[in-house]
Formats: structure tokens, sequence, C-alpha cells
């Protein structure tokens, strides 16, 4: 295998494994499937691109054609789509979890109320902003390096190299703070986290938050690839949400293995001759149908079982 | 000595079921309250209606002066934070452990007040003076220790916080006699301030240790206890 396609294949994982990490932390902490995941990575795009086109004029008198403007449009982008990820994390909190949570068949309605927030965003998204694809600032810029004859994109390599960035802030956090102590008492044991003094309706706003700007960073990172548009969350809320569920939907190391073997499958069946990119998306739902039928509980059963 | 818990006319139950009727009960600061009963006659549900994790409840519980009861149900556990973080310390039955922490980060997680969370560290010193079993066991997972090991980090976690009162559910259920003697043991010669209620099948363990000892029978107090076979 060439260094490129394993580029290719870490580029794709990368983004799989954001979305599907704050699925995964979402459904075992808070008990929510995030149907709303999707809108949130199409909103968080919006905003970067609302803002960064607002912004650039001003920096560029500000800064003229320097490294320092690329640098501050690069924070801009990413700071806002990640801020409007955790503002949907508040809205999704209001609506879909502080009104129901101690109701009967919480998990169901949850999954209902944010199913309906992400197809009413997306139809909001197109009402106002049309269908068109909106494409954001390079903030990598334009390039490739050449490795031993293979060719890595900048936006390539900056989407790894960030979403580990954030993907290790996420698992420090995790396992260091107070706060993320909570989140893994309550993935664990919900009446031991009570008896802890650890409050379901208190801790679930930082994760919602969390989770949302997750998604955001998604969208950010993606976008350097791809174009927004209104719809563009509804491919990698699938690809998170199977991604989760292969991971053994709760597991986070679980959902890492999961996008990195759905990237290199992926990346793999596209170049394979006689196969090629149009059975990318059946080998992949293949590949997870199969699993689950052979482990039920996904990775993350089988971690835990080599644990034991 | 200053009423601490004050229970007037409780009853509680799951659904439609009613499992206490018409509970009286008060704990003074610095009383250990010996609660027996058979398996079945309302002990875990009492312990369970302080820290509103019952369905329902009636009646009144007087909590280091506020009303913590309700005659409105909230829905199980929805307010057993805040009652956790008002000081009662809990070590329910079964431990509710959290089965992929380590022992250090499960006893971390009792660390719920600021306080408690800054001197975590010597807190945990003084959990492992308590049980020296748990010592060189700290950085084992929790879901991988035994039974009377699991009850140790269980009360050690309810000890990271300074709390009034302390409930502690049947400490010696599942455990080989030798091993909940010495849990029983640590839990009388504890340095605590506020009050403790221990509900317990097996009277012996409380004889002699407690300073009262109140009988449950089918969902009612009992002040003797003669219908629990002192073995």
């Amino acid at each position: 295998m060439d260094l490129g396609l394993v580029v290719y294949a870490l580029n794709l994982a990368a983004i799989y494994a954001l979305m599907a990490i704050g699925i995964s932390i979402l459904w075992s902490s808070v008990g929510m499937i995030n149907m709303a995941h999707g809108a949130t990575f199409a909103v968080a795009g919006y905003t970067a691109w609302l803002v960064t086109g607002a912004l650039k004029p001003m920096i560029a008198a500000t800064f003229g054609k320097t490294a320092l403007a690329s640098a501050v449009m690069a924070g801009a982008l990413v700071g806002s789509a990640l801020l409007a990820g955790a503002v949907c994390g508040i809205i999704i909190y209001a609506l879909a979890f502080l009104p129901i949570h101690d109701k009967p068949n919480y998990p169901v309605r949850a999954l209902i109320i944010t199913l309906a927030l992400n197809i009413g965003t997306v139809q909001a998204l197109l009402y106002f902003f049309g269908p068109r694809n909106q494409g954001l600032p390079k903030i990598f810029g334009f390039g490739r390096w050449e490795i031993w004859g293979a060719k890595i994109r900048y936006d390539q390599a900056g989407t790894i190299i960030g979403a580990a960035l954030i993907m290790s802030l996420t698992l420090a956090w995790l396992r260091y703070s107070r706060r993320g102590l909570e989140v893994r008492a309550m993935m664990q044991n919900a009446e031991g986290a009570a008896y802890s003094g650890i409050s379901r309706q208190v801790t679930a706003l930082p994760v919602l938050m969390l989770t949302g700007a997750l998604a955001g960073m998604a969208a950010a990172l993606l976008s350097q690839t791809i174009f927004v548009s209104p719809t563009a969350g509804v491919v990698p809320l699938v690809k998170g949400l199977t991604i989760a569920l292969l991971g053994g939907l709760g597991s986070v190391p679980g959902a890492m293995i999961g996008a990195l073997l759905i990237g290199f499958l992926e990346a793999i069946v596209g170049v394979v001759p006689f196969l090629g990119q149009r059975y990318v998306m059946s080998a992949t739902f293949g590949f997870i149908i199969l699993v689950l039928i052979i482990r039920p509980r996904g990775i993350g059963g089988l971690l835990d079982d080599t644990r034991e | 000595m200053p009423e601490l818990l004050q229970i007037n006319q409780l009853s509680a139950g799951y659904g439609p079921l009613r499992v206490l009727h018409e509970i009286d009960l008060t704990a003074h600061t610095g009383e250990r309250i010996g609660l027996v009963g058979l398996n079945g006659h309302g002990k875990t549900t009492l312990i369970r209606a302080i820290t509103h994790m019952t369905g329902w409840q009636q009646g009144s519980i007087r909590f280091d002066g506020t009303e913590i009861g309700g005659s409105r149900s909230l829905g199980s556990g929805r307010r057993t934070p805040r009652l956790i973080k008002m000081g009662i310390a809990v070590a329910p039955q079964g431990d509710a452990i959290f089965p992929g922490l380590s022992v250090r980060k499960h006893l971390e997680c009792g660390a719920h007040t600021k306080l408690a969370w800054r001197e975590r560290r010597q807190r945990m010193e003084q959990i492992f003076d308590i049980f020296p079993a748990l010592k060189p066991l700290q950085h084992n997972l929790v879901g991988k220790l035994s039974g009377g090991e699991r009850r140790m980090v269980s009360i050690g976690r309810m000890l990271m916080s300074d709390a009034k009162l302390y409930l502690i559910d049947e400490p010696s259920l599942g455990l080989a006699p030798k091993i909940s003697k010495r849990v029983m043991e640590a839990l009388w010669a504890l340095p605590v301030e506020g009050a403790m209620i221990i509900a317990e099948q097996n009277v012996s363990l409380l004889a002699g240790r407690a300073d009262r000892i109140v009988g449950m029978h089918a969902g009612r107090m009992r002040g003797d206890v003669g219908h629990v076979e002192l073995a």
C-alpha cells in the first residue's frame, strides 16, 4: 500500500472518528442518540462560512497577504465552527434533554425530537441559503508535500493533525478533570453516579456542548476538502452513527478503532480493481453488518473481553 | 443533641406498590443507629426514600432543619445528587460500583465537594489506612475486585466527602463472615462526627456497638427486634 492511500484513509478516519466519538459519548452518558448531530455539523459549517466571509475584508486590510493573515483566518474558521457546535449543543440540551429526561422511554423521545430538529434545521438552511455549495477559505493553503514519492496535500495533513489534537484534548479532559470523571462514572452506573453527587441535568450540558463542538470541528476540517451545503451533515451523521455502533455504542476507543477500520476499508475498496468508488458505501455497511452479526457488542465488547 | 434527621409519617413505594407505611424515625448528631429487619421488609426502601431514589413518597423528612421529603414525585434519582451535596453520604446495597474505573478513580468520584476534590490525595490515603487491603489494589479496575473489596471501595467512596448523615445499606450482604466482621469493625471505628444509619439483617453484627437498634417489619417501624432471629 502506498503512503498516499494511507494518508487518504487516515483523513477519512479522522472525520469519522470526530463524529462517532461525539455520538458514542452522548449515548452512554446522557442516553441520547443525537440525530441532530448532522444538523450541528451543517450549522457549524455555515457559521464558519458566514464568519470567515464577514471577516475576510477586515483581515485582508489589517494583515495583508501574510502568514499571519491565514493564521487569523484559520483561527476564525475553527473557532466559529467550534462555538456554533457548542451553541447547537445548548439548544439540543434545552429542547431534547431538559423537558423530557426523566419521562418514560426517554431515549426514544430524544431520538424523535433530535430527528425533528435535524430535518427542521436542514430545511431552514435550504430556505435561507439555498441548495448551492459554499466554499470556505482554505486555511491550510494549497500545495502538497512529496514524501517517498507519495503526494500529501496540506489539507489532508491538517485534517489528520487537527482531529488528532482535538481528540487527545477530549480524552485528556475525560481522564483528568472532575467533569470528565463524572461523565465516565455516569456512563458506567447511573445510580452510583447519583450517590456520588453527580447530577445528570448538570453534567449533560457540558457533554452536549463538547459533542457539538466535536461535530463543529469535523465540519471545519471537512470543509477544507469538500464544500458546505445544507445536506452536508447527512453522510457524516450516518457514518458517525454506524461507526459508533461498530465501536460498540459507548466505547470511545472502540469508536476510534472503528473509524480507522472504516477509513482504511473505504480507501482500499476505492482503489481495488473491479470495485472502485461506487462500491465504497455497500462495502462499508456490509462490513459493519457482518461485524455486528458476529460481535453484537461491537469492537468495544471485544476490547472488554480482552481486558478480562 | 440536635436532631439531624427527622422522619414523620413517611410512606413510600414503587409504582402502585406501597412498601413503607407511616414511618417515624429520628437520628441525632453523633448517633449510630442499627436498622434491622428481614429481607423485603423495607430497610433498603427507607434508605432509598431518604435519598429520593424511590418512585414516590408522602410525609415529611427533615434533614438538618430543611424539608427534603415531598408529597410530589419528582422521578427517581432526580433530587439525589442535590441531597448528597447537602451532606448525606450513601453506601448503597449492591455497591453501585463503576466497573471500568480504577479504585483510585472510583474514590475520586466520591470527592464531590470542592474541598474534598482539592484534598483527594490525602483523603484517599486516609481511606487506605482504614482499609489497608485496598492500597495494593489502587490501580486495579473495580469490576475485577472481590465482593469484600468492592464493599470497601463503596464505603470508601462514601467517606471521601464530609457528610452529616451516613446511610449504609447491608454492609455484610454477600460477604464471608470473616470479611463482613472486618468491614463492620472498620465501620464502627470510623472517625465520623455525624449520624450513621446501618441497615443490616445480622443483628449480632450490630449488638453492643450501635447506640440504638430499631426494627422494621412489613414496612413499619417496630421498637423491638424480636422478629429477627438473633443469629
